[in-house]
């Protein structure tokens, strides 16, 4: 099968590994105050070595890893009739929504996204809703008017 | 005279009464057996004076509600208006309507009234635009049926003398249910299931304290008793509860009819309380096929109509069986006369047969890690519950066997089985978005899977097929592109 051709900003790379950093962070937290309780009140070894195991863990898939795949795997293509895209880690999933069947368009930008000048954008059929993560900001604008505008000539019948 | 606010029949007092009655009855009780203590006088009367209040006070409330409540169909809405204290106004255009429901309550049968849902599309989760008129006449509610949909078309209303000749005579009877199939149908559903195993677990136990040992015999021979007679109990418990689901059932599903009648499709059951649904054709979204793993052996199956109106509410019959059991071989005919654009007869591809492992991985793999668990736990009685990993693989052939998919012209055909076998039949025009999968291990035996979403009243329906060759997946998912079919 033809893969869709478009593929996210490079940014969203950036930012994703900013998350990772942020949750190995949190971990990290956690895994100093274990150790710390640890030598305190003489608890088993134990929960240190857990913890210290998936702090390493945390660094090599949530920073390195897992962000790359994704990035690597999230395509997508609007066409006139019809929107594609590809996303996923272990189960590559490509999904098609008919320009018709499209009731309207959101795009959403949190602090972060913000900063990197990045959108997420969701596109709602009356029955689900597709988001295509960190776009870069202008191409979701663009993408969101091109899809409301091609999505108006659908017939309104459920 | 439609134009004019109406109000609903009298008797949807008693029912908003009874109704209120029926969410007040615990603190009526509370109230009534609160005083423990043994009180001299008037105290001695005093729960029995505010229960009748209370009594007084939703009767009261009943009333105001059946004087405070109008409807009436003006500049193409249905408007309702009602509440006390706050006056409420609720305004549905016609358009809107998507099936319109009458049921008759044991009260509404004497003084020839029914209740009347209206149900519309909404967006999922919005209860709020959706109405009930809780008694009017049937007539009445025959001319508001006809307003609506006729009206839909022609904007204007039709003059009261077309309607009452038209009532009725265009309705055709394409399915209907004999008292056999109904039983039938009692007999096969899920709840034969419970009890079917529920006896056997009960046998089981028999067995287990039949042949055991000597030592402290009285003390056996006492628990024997004791276990006979809470396992007779619990016996006889599951039969009625069975025989109560038949009648249940029964009641619920007798003379149960299918009507064609204009572009509408009419579905009326009930023996004690009569429903009709109606639902527009063109709202219908896909029809779905089960076939359980009692009725699939008998040649019987179920099916239903998916369909986009309707509230939260009616979630269960959300998506309408319209016809709850018929013989395999009927089908045909019978779907023919409603939905003639489908086409339930299509021979289906199967998964390729290396496929087959990954079926049966799928459903042995949970239960064997818990047999092994058993197994170890309790040894070497747990080895008992090996026994079950057959039964499972035999239901991952009987998956394999019975997944496929078909496309033919606009028409998707998936079939799918866990427990039961659910084949979805939908239109390439109703298909809300489609969407293929796969894993890494798929990739290795080239084989993908596919999901496609419908929509109904409550969100969505999916319909999927696991583990086909990635061929047939691209054509599936080709076939729901726009330019391949123009």
């Amino acid at each position: 099968m033809r893969e869709p051709s478009q593929r996210i900003s490079r940014r969203a790379l950036t930012l994703w590994r900013i998350y990772g950093y942020i949750n190995t962070g949190i971990v990290g937290v956690i895994a100093i105050a274990i150790i710390i309780l640890t030598n305190l009140y003489s608890w088993p070894l134990w929960p240190s070595f857990v913890i210290g195991v998936l702090f390493v863990l945390e660094i090599i898939f949530s920073i390195w890893l897992i962000p790359s795949i994704k990035w690597d795997r999230l395509r997508y293509e609007v066409r006139d009739q019809e929107i594609e895209y590809q996303y996923g880690l272990f189960i590559v999933k490509r999904i098609l929504v008919p320009m018709v069947r499209v009731q309207h368009v959101d795009t959403e930008q949190g602090p972060l996204l913000r900063k990197y000048r990045l959108a997420t954008i969701s596109i709602s059929t009356a029955a689900t809703v597709h988001k295509i993560p960190a776009l870069d900001e202008r191409e979701a604008e663009g993408l969101r008017n091109t899809i409301s505008s091609l999505a108006r000539v659908a017939e309104d019948d459920v | 005279m439609m134009f004019e606010p109406q109000r609903l029949h009298p008797v949807s007092a008693v029912l908003n009464f009874v109704k209120g009655l029926k969410d007040a009855i615990f603190p009526i009780i509370a109230i009534f057996f609160l005083n423990g203590n043994q009180v001299e006088g008037f105290l001695n009367w005093l729960p029995l004076i505010l229960s009748a209040s209370f009594l007084v006070l939703i009767l009261i409330a009943g009333i105001v509600k059946w004087l405070r409540f109008t409807y009436r169909v003006q500049e193409g809405e249905l408007r309702i208006e009602y509440g006390l204290i706050f006056r409420k106004k609720r305004y549905i255009p016609m358009d809107r309507i998507q099936s319109l429901n009458f049921s008759e309550g044991v009260l509404h049968r004497p003084f020839q009234l029914v209740k009347v849902s209206i149900e519309t599309a909404g967006s999922p989760g919005s209860q709020e635009a959706e109405a009930e008129l809780t008694a009017i006449k049937r007539s009445e509610a025959k001319r508001l049926e006809e307003i609506i949909y006729h009206g839909k078309q022609e904007r204007s209303f039709v003059e009261e003398q077309t309607e009452e000749q038209g009532m009725d005579s265009d309705r055709m009877l394409v399915y209907g249910m004999t008292m056999k199939d109904l039983v039938l149908m009692a007999l096969t559903s899920g709840g034969a299931g419970v009890v079917i195993s529920g006896v056997a677990v009960f046998f089981s136990q028999i067995i287990e304290f039949l042949p055991v040992g000597t030592i402290y015999e009285e003390v056996l021979d006492w628990l024997q008793i004791g276990v006979l007679i809470v396992g007779l109990t619990a016996l006889l418990i599951l039969l009625l509860a069975y025989g109560i689901s038949v009648i249940l059932t029964v009641l619920r599903f007798g003379k149960f009819s299918v009507f064609i009648e204009g572009e509408d499709l009419i579905i009326t059951r009930g023996l004690l309380e009569k429903k009709q649904i109606t639902i527009p054709l063109n709202r219908i979204q896909g029809i779905r096929v089960d076939e359980n793993m009692i009725r699939q052996p008998l040649g019987f199956a179920t099916i239903s109509i998916i369909s986009a109106g309707g509230s939260i509410k009616g979630d269960a019959e959300q998506q309408f069986k319209v016809l709850p059991l018929i013989k395999r071989s009927q089908i045909k005919g019978v779907m023919e006369s409603i939905l003639p654009q489908y086409d339930l007869d299509v021979s289906l591809k199967r998964p390729p047969k290396r496929a087959r492992i990954r079926y049966l991985v799928r459903c042995v793999l949970f239960p064997a890690v818990l047999a092994i668990a058993a197994s170890v736990f309790f040894w070497p009685v747990g080895l008992v519950s090996l026994l079950i990993v057959p039964i499972f693989i035999g239901l991952g052939v009987l998956n394999h066997r019975d997944a496929g998919w078909n496309v033919r012209d606009k028409q998707l055909t998936l079939s799918y089985r866990f427990m039961t076998k659910q084949t979805y039949v939908m239109k390439k025009h109703r298909i809300q978005s489609s969407q293929c999968s796969q894993s890494i291990l798929q990739k290795r035996a080239r084989l993908s899977s596919v999901e496609v979403t419908l929509k109904t009243g409550v969100g969505k329906a999916r319909a999927h097929c696991h583990h086909l060759e990635n061929e047939d997946i691209e054509q599936i998912m080709d076939w729901f592109k726009h330019e391949n079919i123009g």
